[in-house]
């Protein structure tokens, strides 16, 4: 199969979508670009799977527009978009075997035999199912049947390549191969894909752009650099990063931010309340600093997680190199690196920092 | 089982065995007294010695009564039965499962309601619109003052009449009103993945491909099922087909086999031939219990491993 030079892009213009009177989405605008990879990523229940549905086609938008390389086609049929979706439980046809199901779409666009076969092979090339035609769903492992799925959708060489949950069927180990090769596929077929999970690692290595979403609401759209470093806002800080980041209530008076208890955390212009956000791994462990007493500690083999107490009760999160001097100890005094400190408004939850020098 | 005990295994086998007995000795009565002559019968009466009769009797029931035509008109009405009632139940169940329709809900209820009320419920009230199928529109037409308007208008009084007593039609179609069909194909598509017909979307195919190319091919156990049931219901039916057909040539098998037995009280009834026709009644819906067996369990237990 060549590359497609086909990709395209998708603009999303106010799309709202209720199930009769409740809301699900509201008002939602972005631009996927073409040939990027975007992972849409959020909570259960947060509308993914309707916001892909209505990309598809499967699912009316209640307003707003959709536009695919241009053209509105929020009336179309799906068979019209040009879109292609790998379902979670892979919805093959039981009874079809491995061809059938991947040549349907070809058969059911009445293209000849001869040339579906030719197409069905390549497809089946493509994710190294070439010996498997002639089985049934039946008689495959579940790496095997995700395969057929994302095979049967590249068949038709679509411009835009949807996945919803392809990946959380499978175990562990199976889902880091697939999701190689969906990152080395996405490269060769070069199909804008939009991919669905509420699985944050897949969203960081899969993705060119990760769309995060709270209840139907964009709260980041950006590069994984982007959402991992400058989240902007208190649920992308804390929904990104495992352990998540530490976040503290302080008081900012201008000098410092402090604890409720007086104790200076690190400096900072800000005055008035708000959360303080820094990575467990950020936390660096210094001769005179924030006295902390270590509740529990958890060895990883290549690095521990510490559990620490802070002056206030407050228990925070600290990863540091395995074997550093502190493990045996009881106390710590740990220092805030004023460059991976983040600050967010307590009310409204959004970053109230916006510095860019603060990268790494 | 928990326990495996021997002696708990040999009670099994032992209540086992009765139970089989108990069922099968009526059919050992009918299918011995077959084998007998009229004449070996009058002398020993019922007994478990086969004689050698059966083809003689059954000669006796194919020439001398209306049973063959009965046996055709039996096959035609619960085939029939059987077609309609897995045509009708599919496309509802299609309907129902497959499409938002505004009240589906109360639809499908309505059509579950069906099962509380069965036909000898409605007997009357069914042998009267039989009678005349154009009696509803009669009394709609009247309620609504059409008849009267008509009427003084041409001087015509609308009366419409069509009995459908008597034909294989009207022995058919109030043995198909019930929801017992619609009700196992909704359950079944309920177990299929709900992203089936999704996926089938985007593959291009539209409402009637996907019920050709994959609902149908998926369904074929379950078809298996209702028809086997339908057919049995309509086979063994006997007391719509008892008055919705007058005559002994529109007769179902089971009626006629009814009739078989002589109405006069004095006479001793020939019985090796009516067991004769109730083995000939029987073997048609024996066969295909036998030969469908293995789809009936699959269409009626909903899963698919
Ligand atoms: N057909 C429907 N009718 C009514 N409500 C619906 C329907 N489909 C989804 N919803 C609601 O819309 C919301 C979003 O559902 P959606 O399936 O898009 O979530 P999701 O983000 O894909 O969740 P998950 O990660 O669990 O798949 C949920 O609250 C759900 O209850
Ligand atoms: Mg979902």
């Amino acid at each position: 199969m060549q590359p497609a030079s086909i990709a395209a892009e998708i603009a999303l213009d106010a799309v709202e979508k209720s199930f009769g009177n409740t809301p699900v989405i509201p008002p939602l605008s972005a631009t996927l670009g073409a040939g990027e990879f975007t992972v849409v990523l959020g909570p259960s229940g947060c509308g993914k799977s309707t916001l892909l549905n209505m990309i598809a086609g499967l699912e009316p938008v209640s307003a707003g527009r959709i536009r695919i390389d241009g053209q509105e086609v929020q009336d179309w049929e799906p068979k019209d978009r040009g879109c292609a979706m790998v379902f979670q439980n892979y919805a093959l046809y039981p009874h079809m075997t491995v061809a059938e199901n991947i040549g349907y779409a070809l058969k059911v666009a009445g293209i000849a035999r001869a040339e579906r076969q030719q197409r069905v092979e390549g497809a089946a090339r493509v994710v190294q199912l070439g010996d498997l035609l002639d089985r049934r769903p039946g008689q495959l492992s579940g790496g095997q049947r995700q395969r057929v799925a994302i095979a049967r959708a590249i068949v038709r060489e679509p411009r835009v390549l949807l996945f919803d949950e392809p990946l959380s069927n499978l175990d562990a180990k199976l889902r880091h191969g697939m999701r190689m090769e969906l990152s080395h596929l996405h490269r060769r077929i070069g199909a804008t894909s939009v991919f669905v999970t509420h699985d944050q690692v897949e969203a960081m290595t899969l993705a060119d752009k990760v769309l995060i979403l709270n209840e139907g609401r964009i709260e980041q759209f950006g590069t994984p650099h982007e959402i991992y470093h400058f989240p902007a806002s208190l649920f992308v800080a804390g929904f990104i990063g495992a352990p998540a980041m530490n976040l503290i209530e302080v008081e900012g008076d201008g000098t410092a931010l402090r604890l409720p208890d007086g104790t200076a955390l690190a400096g900072s212009a800000h005055r008035g309340r708000a959360v303080l956000g820094i990575r467990p791994e950020k936390l660096r462990i210094a001769e005179d600093g924030l006295p902390a007493t270590i509740v529990y500690r958890e060895d990883l083999g290549s690095h521990a997680v510490l559990v620490v107490r802070l002056g206030s009760g407050q228990e925070i999160n600290v990863s540091t190199p395995l074997g550093g001097d502190t493990v045996a100890a009881d106390q710590l005094s740990l220092h805030l690196p004023e460059a991976h400190v983040h600050l967010f408004d307590p009310a409204s939850g959004q970053r109230l920092n916006v510095t860019q020098g603060q990268v790494r | 089982m928990i326990e495996n005990t021997k002696s708990l295994d040999r009670t099994a086998n032992v209540i086992l065995a009765v139970g089989v007995l108990y069922i099968l000795f009526p059919l050992v009565i009918t299918l011995v007294t077959a084998t007998q002559s009229f004449e070996s019968f009058l002398q020993n009466g019922f007994s478990f010695i086969p004689g050698t009769y059966l083809l003689e009797n059954i000669q006796i029931v194919w020439e001398t009564t209306q049973l063959p035509r009965q046996l055709l008109n039996s096959i035609i009405v619960a085939t029939m039965v059987a077609l309609i009632k897995c045509g009708i139940a599919f496309t509802t169940a299609f309907a129902i499962v497959y499409f938002r329709i505004r009240y589906g809900g109360i639809l499908f209820g309505m059509v579950l309601v069906t099962n509380l009320m069965p036909l000898d419920l409605r007997f009357i009230t069914t042998y009267q619109v039989a009678a005349n199928i154009m009696m509803p529109v009669n009394a709609l037409l009247d309620f609504f003052g059409i008849t009267y308007i008509v009427q003084t208008l041409t001087g015509y009084r609308m009366n419409f009449q069509v009995s459908v007593l008597n034909t294989y039609f009207g022995l058919a179609a109030p043995l198909l009103a019930n929801g017992t069909g619609t009700f196992l194909f909704r359950q079944y598509f309920r177990t299929l993945p709900a992203d089936l017909s999704k996926a089938a979307r985007m593959d291009g195919a539209g409402p009637m491909r996907f019920l050709w190319d994959i609902l149908i091919p998926l369904s074929r156990a379950n078809f298996a099922a209702l028809f086997v049931l339908m057919f049995l219901g309509g086979w063994t039916s006997y007391l719509w087909p008892l008055v919705a057909a007058s005559t002994p040539e529109m007769q179902t098998a089971v009626v006629g086999l009814a009739r078989l037995s002589p109405g006069d009280p004095g006479q001793i009834p020939h019985y090796p031939a009516i067991m004769t026709g109730a083995l000939m009644v029987s073997v048609i819906p024996l066969a295909m219990i036998a030969l469908m067996q293995r789809h009936i369990v699959r269409g009626l237990t909903l899963t698919e491993k």
